[in-house]
């Protein structure tokens, strides 16, 4: 379970989150909405600790990551995270892209992480591109590899930061079922998006951020049919 | 213009000989400027400005003086310096190598600020500490993207080590400048030394492109 306590965030002067508190169970997924420049982002690579709170705390199965004490390398690595813009390693075929990682860090051999990278691949139906390079792949192709890196680690939770917003109309579905698949194995997942329809369908909860605040936190079905509060009414009306 | 080649014939050996010293002191000295350029990148980029600060200084120096002028303190010097005189190859390897190590430093740093700030992401968000995720993700890509410039500063090495002259070593220009001396004609043996280095440079080029081919088989 995820438990985050009062966060704030500032770069310099400027308060990017002003105290944001809410937990996110053990295979629960929540999608992270809200206007941009609302803070999303930043609370989700908070998780991560790519971001280092400014304060506040966030718990991870009862561990305080944002204890001086705390491994952040450990941390992560129980932790995936899967970026707008892919981020492959473009100089390693898709799967060193996976095996990387597991060999580095986990210390298992080659062949072991071969063979979940290869299984991984499978699940995100890029068996055939194992050997292609990234340059070789389109967007889509490239961001069910990043998924499949991240999982290659074999975390508990899955961060998703705008997974779809740099992919053409076309190839935002291919991703959007690995992750709805995904769901359905149980994973913990947190995912900042723009893509409502997926939200509604795929989430158990809905964060609403503006403004740095945690404006809303409810069901989707609630959220999308009845909001509370203006803010998310005047976003709404935008989006759909 | 009366050029009279066939008399240097039987010196052409002599001259050729030379290639040999001449590559010895460019391939020491290119290997320490190498790595003592990557060494200098990292304190550059290190969040402990006090390194940062040696190594600016350094590079300072280094590009502030010419390489002639450093070339002689150092074999000049060292008697004052260590308490015996090193040899003049050596003089020339530490002077070269000290003085490219400045320039090297510079363009691996541009280098490493060049690879997108993601790819550091990435591997921090998989776990991966700072000193494998250097090595294995942010260098190669760096140095695929600063090979010609690399490339570049081993080339201008190589022409520049014929200022070992002045401290008598005898390489390719040395003992061209030897052999016109002989003779008292300057003019063939030189001509003749330039020919070499062009050629030595031409194989380094053929070199760097095959290696940058190389490289770029992920794109």
């Amino acid at each position: 379970m995820i438990k985050v306590e009062n966060l704030h965030k500032h770069f310099g002067k400027l308060e990017v989150l002003k105290g944001i508190s809410t937990n996110i169970q053990d295979g629960e997924v929540v999608a992270v909405i809200g206007p941009s420049g609302s803070g999303k982002s930043t609370f989700l690579r908070c998780i991560n600790l790519l971001e280092m709170p400014t304060d506040g705390r966030i718990m991870i199965n009862g561990q305080d990551i944002t204890d001086k004490s705390t491994n952040i390398m450990k941390v992560r690595q129980n932790v995936g995270m899967v970026f707008q813009h892919f981020h492959l390693f473009p100089h390693k075929t898709a799967l060193q892209n996976l095996t990387y990682a597991p060999m580095k860090v986990k210390g298992i051999s080659k062949s072991e992480a071969e063979k979940i990278g290869l299984g991984l691949l499978e699940k995100v139906g890029l068996s055939a591109k194992a050997h292609e390079y990234p340059n070789r792949l389109s967007g889509g192709q490239k961001q069910r590899v990043a998924i499949a890196r991240a999982l290659a680690m074999q975390p508990e939770v899955m961060l998703f930061d705008e997974p779809t917003s740099a992919l053409d109309p076309e190839m935002v579905k291919e991703v959007l079922d690995v992750m709805k698949n995904l769901a359905h194995t149980g994973m913990t997942m947190a995912i900042v998006t723009h893509e409502m329809g997926f939200a509604r369908e795929v989430a158990d909860r809905v964060l609403f951020l503006d403004g740095g605040v945690l404006v809303e936190d409810s069901s989707p079905e609630e959220f999308f049919s009845n909001p509370k509060s203006e803010r998310a009414k005047d976003f709404l009306q935008k989006m759909l | 213009m009366n050029l009279d080649f066939q008399q240097f014939i039987p010196s052409l050996p002599y001259i050729l000989k030379g290639i040999g010293v001449t590559l010895q002191i460019v391939s020491m000295a290119g290997i320490l400027g190498f790595v003592l350029g990557i060494i200098l990148s990292f304190f550059k980029i290190s969040k402990f400005k006090f390194l940062g600060w040696i190594a600016d200084a350094y590079t300072s120096v280094f590009r502030g003086t010419p390489l002639v002028l450093q070339l002689m303190l150092i074999y000049y010097g060292s008697p004052q310096l260590i308490g015996y005189k090193i040899d003049p190859s050596t003089a020339a390897v530490l002077s070269f190598g000290l003085n490219s190590a400045a320039y090297i430093s510079e363009i691996i740093r541009a280098g490493i600020l060049a690879v997108d700030k993601g790819q550091s992401e990435a591997a921090m968000a998989l776990g991966v500490p700072y000193r494998p995720a250097m090595m294995d993700i942010i260098l190669p890509q760096a140095m695929k993207n600063i090979l010609p410039a690399l490339m570049n500063e081993f080339i201008t090495l190589t022409k520049e080590s014929a200022i070992v002259t002045v401290i008598g070593v005898t390489d390719v220009m040395r003992r061209a400048y030897i052999v016109g001396g002989e003779k008292f004609s300057y003019f063939e043996p030189i001509l003749i030394a330039g020919l070499i280095y062009y050629m030595m440079v031409m194989v380094l080029t053929v070199l760097g492109k095959g290696i940058e081919r190389r490289m770029r088989r992920s794109d």
